[in-house]
């Protein structure tokens, strides 16, 4: 366990610059998890804190101690790898075992230690056996194992679910966040799956196109993204944005429709806005503004609908049962509580309250 | 079982063409090894006569140090060429390229080079090395008894390991980058990493590149042959440039088969024994 800092770290390829000075704090036994697109930095990044790319400019420091100098082995850091990584020649055991072999650690401590993992993770009948005689879980398994072994100060896991199918990745996902209960080591854990993301992090970096775009909690990101980027990325399905401008402190969409937004908007006559409102927030309501529905995606426990409201394509989820049909007019309103402002120019939140 | 008939009557035209080609070579030799030179009966007699001339135990060990000296060098030095191809480092390609270059020369070629380059009196090498004053005087190299077969086994060597460095260093580069990253994660140094990393991944490899650079020594004769024709004194004997002299210089055909014969059978052995010890391994990850 060790606070983790990262303090304006640079990444370049000859001249082409991939991260553009990033800052994260992490602090003693937290698990954070790097969100963004693909080819966004974020594997870089964790190849930069594990020692296997260089830091072109800034700093790494793990528990108080500047690593940028130093070769991986001496940062007390341990990797999981999409690929898992597994040496193929070797047994679970000795793959489980081989970082404390390397270290000269005696036999018996070495077997004590493995076994004792193993028993963790419910490895303890496959431990003769090569990687290839696992299943995908398995192997995902071993190679936490392999990385639990050593008790190191940060474990760091690049996508590691990526290669399971739906179901074991959702239990493999807990298993990783009991691991962290128990263990309490800090962990960095990048993944561009935004529900992974949202269920596992204690803190969420959002990051897009080499800048982190926004830092906090998940519920945090949830209720108050910070931009407009962080309002699409967080939330399946994405966040609702509609184009307009305030007119005489209402919302007036590119098409007419004008819809209430709540007083403090008034300040903002005149500006070029967009509104974003989350699915589950719109409401059915005969009241309401005219829009059209355009598909249905019944789940069981909730109702999916794509409709066309203000000369947008929108998303809206319905708890309760409703029956609706391509093409037939519905009326909708927006929770006023839970309606977000954009500045259209800059991307960045327009504070509609002091609380959100 | 209808169907399997059905295949064998396919291939059949193929195997008796692969067939002839084969198997009649093979029991011509053996029909040799018991005639006389008109062509006459005579049992067992050429295998007694070859086996009681005096170059054939002077051949066999001869084979024995020149097929040991030579694989374990090849072996040696190609993996570790293979090894240093792999790094990082500027000009990688070109360097890559000219290790090949000792593996294209044609045998023929090479050795009539060396045989030049070690002359006693014009070779270069000797220049070399009196210029400086590193010796007092030239080496004969080809001519003394205790040089000459370990230059035979150095020029063997020359010849070949680029061709075990080439297919190791595809072996190598087939191994995923991640391999590497995880050793590394999990404190391997350089040396850590060839030993538990490089070397098992390309374990199946140099077992089968083993194996064929023992055929090919244990049938060599263009090196030798082109530069001592196994002399001085039959200090570069080996067996199959024995069976060569035997048919075409002493033109004891029947004797010579029946060298063959006998070589042929001990080859086939020797590469059993290599198989069922070090190339089936079951546990071999794959
Ligand atoms: N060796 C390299 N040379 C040049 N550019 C590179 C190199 N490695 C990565 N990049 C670039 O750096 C950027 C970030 O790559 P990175 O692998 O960190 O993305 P990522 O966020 O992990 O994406 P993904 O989710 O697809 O894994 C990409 O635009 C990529 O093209
Ligand atoms: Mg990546």
């Amino acid at each position: 366990m060790a606070p983790l800092t990262i303090n304006d770290v640079r990444k370049s390829y000859g001249a082409l610059e991939v991260l553009h000075g990033v800052n994260i704090d992490i602090t003693d036994g937290e698990f954070v998890v790097l969100v963004g697109p693909s080819g966004c930095g974020k594997s870089t990044l964790l190849r930069m804190l594990a020692g296997l790319e260089d830091i072109s400019a800034g700093e790494v420091s793990i528990g108080g101690r500047v690593v940028n100098a130093l070769q991986p082995k001496e940062r007390d850091i341990a990797m999981v790898f999409q690929s898992y990584a597994l040496y193929p020649h070797m047994t679970v055991k000795q793959n489980m075992g081989f970082s404390l072999k390397l270290a000269r650690a005696p036999k018996q401590d070495v077997r004590d230690r493995v076994l004792d993992v193993a028993k963790t993770l419910n490895l303890e009948d496959y431990l003769q056996r090569y990687p290839r005689q696992l299943s995908g879980g398995q192997r995902q398994r071993v190679a936490m194992g392999r990385a639990m072994v050593r008790n190191p100060e940060v474990f760091l896991f690049d996508e590691p679910l990526s290669n399971l199918d739906a179901k074991l990745r959702v239990k493999m996902r807990s298993e990783i966040k009991q691991n962290h209960h128990r263990l309490k080591t800090t962990t960095v854990y990048v993944t561009h799956d935004q529900v992974e993301a949202m269920t596992m992090a204690d803190k969420i970096v959002v990051m897009n196109a080499g800048r982190v775009e926004q830092v906090g909690s998940p519920l945090e990101l949830y209720d108050r993204p910070a931009n407009i980027f962080v309002a699409g990325f967080i939330g399946s399905p994405a966040m609702n944005l509609i184009a307009g401008r305030i007119v005489d402190g209402h919302f007036l969409g590119s098409d007419g429709t004008c819809m209430a937004v709540p007083a403090p908007a008034a300040r903002l006559e005149g500006q070029e806005v967009k509104l974003g409102i989350r699915p589950e927030h719109l409401v059915i309501d005969p009241q309401g503004h005219p829009a059209e529905v355009l598909t249905v995606e019944p789940t069981g426990s909730e109702t999916l609908v794509l409709m066309q409201l203000a000369g947008h394509e929108i998303v809206g989820v319905f708890r309760e049962r409703i029956t609706l049909a391509p093409g037939k007019p519905l009326s909708l309103s927006l929770m006023p509580d839970h309606i977000h402002l954009f500045d259209t120019q800059t991307g960045l939140r327009i504070p509609l309250s002091p609380e959100n | 079982m209808q169907k399997q008939s059905t295949g064998y009557l396919f291939i059949l035209p193929a195997l008796m063409v692969l067939g002839m080609l084969i198997a009649y070579p093979v029991a011509y030799t053996g029909l040799l090894s018991v005639t006389d030179n008109a062509g006459n009966f005579v049992g067992l007699e050429n295998f007694r006569r070859v086996l009681a001339a005096r170059a054939t135990p002077i051949a066999f060990w001869n084979t024995l140090w020149w097929v040991l000296g030579s694989i374990i060098f090849q072996v040696l030095f190609g993996v570790m060429a293979a090894i240093l191809l792999n790094q990082n480092f500027r000009g990688r390609a070109i360097v890559r390229s000219v290790t090949l270059v000792p593996w294209v020369v044609p045998g023929i070629v090479a050795a009539t080079t060396w045989a030049w380059m070690l002359h006693t009196e014009f070779g270069i090498i000797n220049y070399m090395l009196t210029a400086p004053g590193l010796i007092d005087k030239p080496i004969g190299w080809l001519t003394n008894g205790n040089t000459v077969m370990p230059v035979m086994i150095a020029i063997n060597i020359w010849k070949m390991f680029p061709f075990v460095a080439i297919m190791v260093l595809a072996g190598l580069q087939s191994i995923p980058n991640d391999l590497y990253e995880a050793a590394r994660i999990d404190g391997a140094s350089f040396w850590e990493e060839v030993w538990y990393v490089m070397l098992p991944q390309v374990r199946s490899v140099i077992v089968a590149i083993t194996l064929l650079l023992v055929i090919w020594a244990l049938n060599h004769i263009t090196i030798i042959y082109a530069i001592t024709r196994g002399g001085p004194a039959n200090k570069t004997l080996i067996t199959p440039i024995q069976i060569f002299r035997t048919a075409f210089d002493g033109m004891q055909f029947g004797q010579a088969a029946a060298l063959s014969v006998m070589f042929f059978g001990v080859a086939i052995v020797i590469v059993f024994i290599y198989i069922r010890t070090l190339a089936s391994n079951p546990e071999e990850a794959r």
